[in-house]
């Protein structure tokens, strides 16, 4: 009873901490010359936008207290139009435009915003390169455990290579040299550079989890005249899964993370997709912790399937 | 008397570090024979047991069992191994599988029985260790008594010409001892060719046809088990047997 109000109090203690950061961000965000303007966010989320208005000739903007509508006035002449219910404006109160420019847009479909985009592409991409990396992270796991030694070099080779190598360096690579040669799309370089990094760190998983498995197991089964791939397959593997699986799911959480350093291979990735607009609206405050905050709910969402799995594998034994 | 099923002569195994594991070690096991192998620990009793179906390779000597021939780098050790059953000290059950599961595993990848006929031949196996009733039971629900008799089952499930047993009582607790001999002595009445390593003196009294002395990797001396245990041939027996009978 005691010792668990006492737990609370710590944990009110961490709210307390986290609660004083927070508001020092705040104050010290407060006390430099930024407008936060949120409300602008969501339409990268989820957009409306339609079809695009074009000045209709070369005049004076003006532009009514909510954003949604807008005056024109002409140059020359008293003409003077009103368009109402703008889904986005592209120009300021009081801008000259001239005939054909872009004034803004009409409500149309709503339809996923570029964060949106951004992140299914990241989420696409994250999930191929995982399937692909596991089976090269097995392939070659297997091989590290083999008894051929053409096998143990090359997976050694492998592992080494890419462990020893920046992931962004290898993309770089993946992108300009080997996709120039093969001729691979920005989408297909990003794949195969993440499947070919994560498929290394797996391999070390797969090995630890298959060298976990006492010897004993290998020596019945060959006792039993099962063949070294029956073994592996019927004996070793399904021991050694319930060791890889927690691991594996942690690096997959990894993978989405580093799947951020495809942007850097023109690819609107989630990071990309923030980049782009942070440069079309100048609000990099409120953009990145909202991609950040996306990441997060992405990766706190593995994380607690990984949780699941843990205790699951826990419990049976 | 049939010709010997297992045959092995003057093996030595030298570690790659130079230590020698085994040397001039012999033995024959005719069909139908019970032979034990006692001797101080560390005197390479379980490294030869282990020779006799590949699991230890050996450096030099020849052993030949059920008609294989094992040099110091044998290629077809399959074939010898599904008409040689092996049982473990730690019992090596796969913990992932049932009892039935641990039993027709082999039998339907190695020997090729559907599910129904290995399922069919694994259950009177269990039955007659005496457990009919664990069939569906994980091993880690069974007490180490049990879990030996499973594995025995399993062993017996590739239907060996020879039995080999390594320690089997050494890691159970002393009530579980009893059981397990009790089903080993009834596979002994029955006609099973057995070589087994143990401490259990009582058990080579009773049941050995032969007992086999074994020291520093030696075949010391081999003997009938009365005369073995009341008229011991070399001291080195003889201090064995103070020390183990005391």
């Amino acid at each position: 009873m005691s010792a668990s109000r006492s737990r609370w109090l710590w944990h009110a203690l961490s709210f307390a901490i986290v609660a004083l950061l927070g508001s020092g961000l705040y104050i010290a965000s407060k006390r430099i010359d930024y407008t936060w303007r949120w409300d602008r966010i969501p339409q990268y989320l989820l957009s409306q936008e339609g079809e695009e208005v074009h000045a209709p000739f070369d005049g004076f903007v003006a532009l009514s207290e909510d954003g949604h509508s807008l005056t024109m006035t002409a140059l020359k002449g008293a003409d003077t139009t009103t368009l109402d219910g703008l889904a986005s404006v592209a120009v300021a109160n009081g801008d000259l435009v001239f005939q054909g420019d872009t004034l803004g847009k009409l409500p149309g479909q709503l339809r996923a915003g570029t964060l949106i985009t951004g992140l299914i592409l990241t989420l696409e991409i994250s999930a191929l390169s995982l399937v692909f990396a596991m089976l090269l992270g097995l392939v070659a796991g297997l091989g590290r455990v083999a008894k051929n030694p053409t096998a143990q070099d090359l997976s050694a080779l492998y592992v080494e290579v890419i462990r020893g190598t920046p992931l962004l360096v290898q993309i770089f690579i993946m992108y300009f040299f080997i996709g120039t040669v093969l001729k691979l799309s920005a989408f297909w370089a990003g794949v195969i550079a993440l499947s070919i990094f994560t498929g290394a760190y797996i391999a070390e998983i797969v090995r630890a989890g298959i060298q976990a498995v006492p010897k004993g197991q290998t020596e019945a089964a060959q006792s039993l005249g099962l063949s070294a791939a029956q073994t592996m397959r019927h004996v070793i593997l399904p021991q050694a899964t319930r060791r890889i699986l927690p691991p594996l799911a942690g690096q997959s959480i990894n993978l989405i993370k580093d799947s951020s350093l495809v942007s850097v291979m023109a690819l609107t990735d989630l990071t990309k997709a923030g980049r782009e607009v942070v440069s079309s609206t100048f609000m990099p405050f409120e953009v990145w912790f909202t991609v950040a905050v996306m990441y997060l709910v992405l990766t706190g969402a593995l994380s607690f399937v990984v949780r699941k799995l843990e205790l699951r594998f826990m419990a049976r034994d | 008397m049939n010709a010997p099923l297992i045959k092995v002569t003057d093996i030595e195994k030298r570690y790659p570090n130079g230590t020698l594991g085994l040397k001039r070690a012999s033995l024959s096991v005719s069909s139908g024979e019970v032979v034990v192998i006692v001797g101080p620990s560390g005197s390479g009793k379980s490294t030869l047991l282990r020779t006799f179906n590949g699991l230890e390779a050996i450096t030099g000597g020849e052993i030949v069992v059920d008609g294989h021939v094992l040099h110091q780098r044998s290629a077809d050790l399959r074939s010898l191994r599904q008409r040689v059953g092996m049982v473990f000290q730690q019992f090596n059950l796969f913990p992932h599988l049932t009892a039935l599961q641990n039993l027709s595993l082999a039998p339907m990848k190695v020997l090729g029985l559907n599910a129904a006929e290995a399922a069919e031949r694994a259950r009177a196996l269990l039955a007659k260790v005496g457990l009919a009733d664990k069939a569906d039971v994980y091993p880690a629900q069974l007490s180490g008594g049990q879990m030996q008799r499973v594995a025995i089952a399993r062993a017996l499930a590739m239907q060996p010409a020879v039995m080999l047993f390594d320690e089997p009582t050494s890691a159970l607790d002393p009530e579980m001892v009893g059981e397990v001999l009790e089903v080993m002595k009834q596979l002994a009445s029955e006609g099973m060719t057995m070589c087994v390593v143990t401490h259990e003196m009582g058990f080579a009294r009773a049941v050995a046809d032969r007992v086999i002395f074994m020291d520093r990797g030696e075949s010391l001396c081999e003997d009938e088990p009365e005369a073995f245990f009341s008229a011991p041939k070399t001291e080195r027996l003889r201090l064995f047997l103070g020390q183990v009978l005391k």
